[in-house]
């Protein structure tokens, strides 16, 4: 009897936190504290709770002290990274994933494998309108200029790699870092599950945070990179876009992509595939379909094993804070390489532009168009530049798409 | 790698990666454009009628649509707006023009607008 329960005790996770002493112990109980302040983060503070409150959640599960061997572990990373465990130290092992992995590991094969962000960009693109962007083609340089951020901090990363032997920032961990800047998760996910899948937990969690941050991060820069007089300028009404225009687009868009730049098919073409079946307007079921039930369970997908990635050693490093400070700089820098060009757009068309519409190049739909109108509204509060900015702000997906795959195709 | 060698390397990624997305952002500008000189027909030009918005009415029966296709859709929905604010019946109506106004919404419309857009964040 007593035995039994002395065997039982052995068995739980409050025993498993100690068994490898003090130091794991206590990098678990912060990585617990991490989970929950980002729980409290998504629930009270609402950043981004569709993915942030998957991600924390997938990081309070990866985490929970477990005995080594056991088959209740969920997330075996592992796996994953682990040369001991891959086909020729290189592939992974999906046999061996299948045999012994948990819940997660078995979900985490759609991020490892490449099939959820593709997933979800055919639910974004059955979400996005690009009749402002085709009614107004500038506006689609302006999201390439904020992908200015994007490369910048490539740049920085691997300068900061220099320098600081302490954090190994190569040229595959400074891509995926800097393509945080490009505001938009699925697209930082696919490329650092690529390239550096080690910082995957760090990158998408810096993303989604900053993502939710925008209202906050860019209005300082919008107000300093413009002038009052700028902000006020009243664009002319959008022409109206005839279904036709509306049904090339997608197909132009991917023929010329896939021409260009074949490491950005897979998401631009899915961004694309999703935007034909809402703009033909005979795929009604499709589209529905794509943008809420695939998308909703594709993010839980993404999220919860995302999150289970993080573990103890590859999230409490130094790289992380790196990261951290990358992330936001990248953020900053789209924001100023748009506004920029925003500037320049407005001399050259002779205050027919407003600038504020090119901090919207980054990609975060809608919510950077919505800071655009915002911040215009202010100024001149009988000002409506949303239309205006989503033109900047759709043209931000397609151009961080392929910024991705120049990376990629650099890189992988 | 050395300061020297990570800023040469970044430097070269940034130029040939920003030249590469703004051309391809560039031709499909290019494209855009071309496909609003093929099938966009400014309204400006195709109906050159004085721009002023008077529903008369008139003892005509109905009148003709415009040639084009959208613009009859236009004008019957405008026609049939008038006809239920007047309470009158579109028999007695004949759009003879009509024009796009400047956004004269009342403030508190305006305001309403903006609060749903920031409490959206």
């Amino acid at each position: 009897m007593l035995e039994s329960f002395v065997g039982f005790l052995q068995t739980t996770g409050a025993a498993a936190l100690f068994q490898d002493g003090w130091i794991p112990a206590v990098k678990i109980i912060i990585m617990i504290a991490i989970a929950c302040v980002l729980l409290y983060l998504a629930i009270v503070k609402q950043f981004e709770p569709l993915l942030l409150l998957p991600i924390a959640f997938g990081m309070l599960l990866t985490n929970l002290p477990m005995l080594k061997d056991s088959s209740a572990i969920m997330m075996h990373t592992e796996f994953f990274t682990d040369p001991q465990y891959m086909i020729d130290g290189k592939y992974i092992d999906v046999g061996h994933i299948c045999r012994h992995g948990g819940l997660l590991d078995l979900l985490y094969l759609g991020v490892k494998l490449g099939i959820y962000p593709p997933l979800i960009f055919i639910g974004i693109g059955c979400m996005t309108d690009f009749g402002p962007l085709i009614a107004n083609p500038k506006s689609i340089i302006l999201g390439a200029a904020a992908q200015f951020g994007v490369f910048f901090t490539f740049l920085g990363a691997l300068v900061l790699g220099a320098v600081f032997p302490g954090i190994s920032f190569g040229v595959n961990e400074a891509a995926s870092i800097g393509i945080i800047g490009g505001a938009d998760g699925p697209t930082a996910i696919y490329v650092t599950k690529t390239l550096a899948p080690h910082l995957l937990p760090a990158i998408a969690v810096a993303a989604y945070s900053y993502m939710a941050l925008i209202p906050i991060i860019q209005p300082p820069f919008m107000k300093l990179m413009t002038t009052k007089k700028m902000r006020m300028v009243v664009m002319d009404q959008l022409r109206p876009v005839s279904k036709t225009e509306k049904i090339l687009f997608p197909i132009i868009v991917t023929i010329i992509v896939g021409l260009i730049i074949p490491d950005a098919v897979s998401l631009v073409g899915c961004l694309m595939l999703g935007n034909l079946f809402k703009e033909s307007g005979v795929c009604d079921r499709l589209c529905k379909t794509a943008q809420n039930e695939l998308m909703n369970i594709v993010t839980i997908f993404l999220g919860v094993t995302v999150g289970a990635t993080a573990t103890a050693e590859s999230f409490l490093s130094g790289e992380t804070i790196g990261i951290v400070v990358l992330g936001l700089i990248a953020f900053c820098f789209s924001t100023v390489g748009g506004l920029a060009l925003g500037d320049l757009m407005y001399v050259l068309t002779k205050g027919k532009v407003n600038p504020l519409i090119g901090s919207a190049g980054v990609s975060a739909v809608p919510m950077a168009a919505r800071v655009s109108q915002t911040v215009g509204q202010k100024e001149n509060p009988s000002n409506f530049l949303l239309m205006h900015a989503m033109g900047p702000n759709v043209a931000g997906v397609i151009g961080s798409a392929v910024a991705a795959g120049v990376f990629l195709s650099m890189f992988a | 790698m050395t300061v020297q060698e990570a800023l040469a390397e970044g430097l070269s990624v940034t130029g040939v990666g920003l030249a590469i997305v703004f051309s391809v952002l560039v031709i499909l500008m290019l494209v855009m454009m071309a496909m609003k000189k093929i099938f966009y027909k400014d309204p400006a030009k195709a109906n050159k009628e004085a721009p002023v918005a008077t529903p008369a009415p008139a003892d005509a029966p109905v009148v003709k649509a415009e040639t084009k296709v959208d613009e009859g859709e236009l004008i019957a929905v405008l026609t049939a707006a008038i006809a239920a604010s007047l309470n009158t019946s579109t028999y007695n109506l004949q759009i003879k023009s009509y024009r796009r106004i400047e956004n004269r919404k009342p403030a508190w419309n305006k305001a309403g607008v903006s609060e749903t857009i920031n409490s959206r964040y």
